[in-house]
């Protein structure tokens, strides 16, 4: 029997909302309150990039629990954005002047977009550029391509090109302006990035890589981008999607131990007694990779928000998934499990995207990661063998990776 | 105990099917899955109810489906939803084998 408590949460995302839900699921006394700056409940935000901007999902049908599950599980969802947090006197002071105390702390606020700055002489662009974090966004992009025809996406990585693909499906123009050398190059390997970026242009959107933007200036109506090697760029639209931090300016200035989001052990926990982070805004420490990483990702903001609930109730698990991420683009699904970048051999599977292509990251005969690309789902059940494969440390062969008559599950029915 | 065959429509040879193997099969421009779990066959719709995308991609994990495309899970034998992104159950169906053939009734 657990006894009664107060736990509160900071932060309305997936993270905050599975771990308000798990949290109840396993103790139906404590009060569980969810502090959202936003005035929408928890909701999924892989469709803002997608099929919320083009119109094919309701922004409305985005919540992960409906108003009478909050209701029924006494759950408290105050929508108003949190002032400060006294990790002393373990209190909380919203914008509206009010404290409530907690017994456990979860912080969930997730990330928060890095902008652009044209100069100051500039504002009138610097306020006017899209980009994208919550439904409001995704509404103002709606809005947009919905009115006008042109459109810049600053940055290659997945938002970037999530819109990117969205807008050229409504038939409307797209360029993509990168500055490294090929699309998605924090994460994704260059072979695939080369497959979406030919799919991108197969699609009518001009991309510029290695392009670092000169000059940019409002016209009348529209924009004008100089990029360095000369190349003119105009548009309706300018919408950039270059990365994001942690979003800790709760935070910025107290006790809490802060470096690339909010530290925390394999556990959640951070610095502070009693308080837990999970999602984008944690830099945890990940047993198996054996340092501390800060991910982005749906699947892990979910997975980290529920360990995190079960540690606030008393037990001691650690966080230790393989990270797992996707993106949708066009009709092409890309999924990444593992790392990529720590191998001593590289394996194939598989030669088209319609039945599927997946590239190995393998060292010592084991799988680091794996990153794939293929039409609808094609590519999901060995991306998510892989992880397992990884998770359980087995030693694989290159044969039995490239040949796709193989069943990879062998790989693990074989060693249980 | 005998049941009305004519309802029950042919699916596959049973033989050669492994545990955790999906098979596909389309009627009547619907499309459906079949399953092998360790104690028989199941059938559920064959689109996630989260994308079309098909399940006969995704991963069998215990009585669970995996999709493919977003790893939302349900319950093979039940068709519930159990993991986000999906929410909406899955219809599933009777499975029977006869005489070596995997049959199901839509």
């Amino acid at each position: 029997m657990s006894s009664t408590k107060k736990i509160s949460i900071i932060g309305a995302g997936q993270s905050g909302a599975f771990a308000a839900n798990e949290i109840r699921k396993h103790d139906k006394e404590s009060t569980i309150t969810i502090f959202s700056d936003e005035n929408y409940l928890p909701y999924e935000r892989p469709p803002l990039s997608k099929d919320s901007i083009i119109g094919k999902k309701k922004y409305e049908d985005l919540s992960f629990f409906s108003n009478d599950f909050y209701n029924s599980e006494n759950i408290q969802i105050e929508n108003k954005a949190v002032a400060k947090v006294d990790f002393k006197t373990k209190s909380i002071l919203t914008i509206d002047s009010k404290t409530q105390t907690y017994d456990s702390l979860l912080i969930t606020t997730g990330s928060k977009n890095k902008k652009l700055n044209f100069g100051n002489d500039n504002e009138d662009l610097n306020n006017n550029i899209l980009y994208l974090r919550d439904i409001e966004d995704s509404k103002k992009i709606k809005k947009a391509i919905d009115s006008f025809n042109s459109f810049v996406i600053i940055g290659g990585g997945f938002i970037g090109l999530e819109i990117a693909s969205s807008i050229a499906r409504l038939g409307k123009v797209v360029n993509v302006i990168e500055m490294g050398s090929q699309l998605m190059s924090r994460i994704i390997p260059k072979k695939i990035a080369s497959i979406v970026l030919d799919y991108h242009k197969k699609n009518g959107n001009s991309i510029f890589l290695n392009s670092n933007i000169i000059s940019a200036r409002k016209l009348n109506t529209g924009y004008k981008i100089e990029l360095h090697n000369n190349n003119i760029i105009e548009a309706d639209f300018i919408i950039a999607g270059i990365g994001s931090f942690a979003n800790v300016d709760l935070f910025e200035n107290t006790s809490l131990k802060l470096e690339n989001g909010i530290l925390t052990d394999e556990y959640c926990r951070t610095s502070e007694r009693d308080v837990f982070a999970a999602g984008d805004v944690a830099n945890f420490f990940h047993p198996i990779y054996d340092k501390q990483i800060r991910l982005e990702s749906y699947q892990h903001a979910q997975n980290h928000g529920i360990v995190a609930a079960k540690n606030i109730l008393g037990h001691k698990i650690p966080y230790k998934k393989i990270p797992w991420m996707w993106s949708d683009q066009f009709d092409l699904n890309l999924q990444l499990v593992g790392v990529c970048d720590d191998f001593d051999q590289e394996i194939q599977r598989g030669n088209n995207v319609k039945e599927g292509i997946i590239n190995f990251f393998l060292k010592n005969k084991k799988i680091m990661g794996a990153c794939g690309i293929g039409l609808a789902g094609k590519v999901g059940r060995d991306i998510r063998l892989a992880g397992k494969i990884a998770e359980s440390n087995i030693e694989v062969e290159m044969e039995e990776l490239q040949n796709i008559e193989f069943k990879l599950n062998k790989l693990l029915k074989n060693n249980s | 105990m005998s049941e009305n065959n004519e309802n029950w429509l042919e699916v596959s040879e049973e033989s050669g099917i492994e545990v955790e193997d999906i098979l596909r099969f389309d009627h009547n421009n619907k499309t459906y899955c079949i399953y092998k779990l360790e104690d028989g066959f199941f059938a559920t719709d064959g689109f996630c109810t989260h994308e079309d995308v098909h399940l006969e991609d995704g991963l069998v994990i215990d009585d669970e489906i995996e999709c493919p495309m977003h790893q939302g899970t349900f319950n093979v034998k039940t068709g519930k939803a159990i993991s986000p992104p999906a929410c909406e159950d899955l219809k599933t169906y009777p499975v029977k084998v006869d005489n070596g053939k995997i049959l199901i009734k839509i």
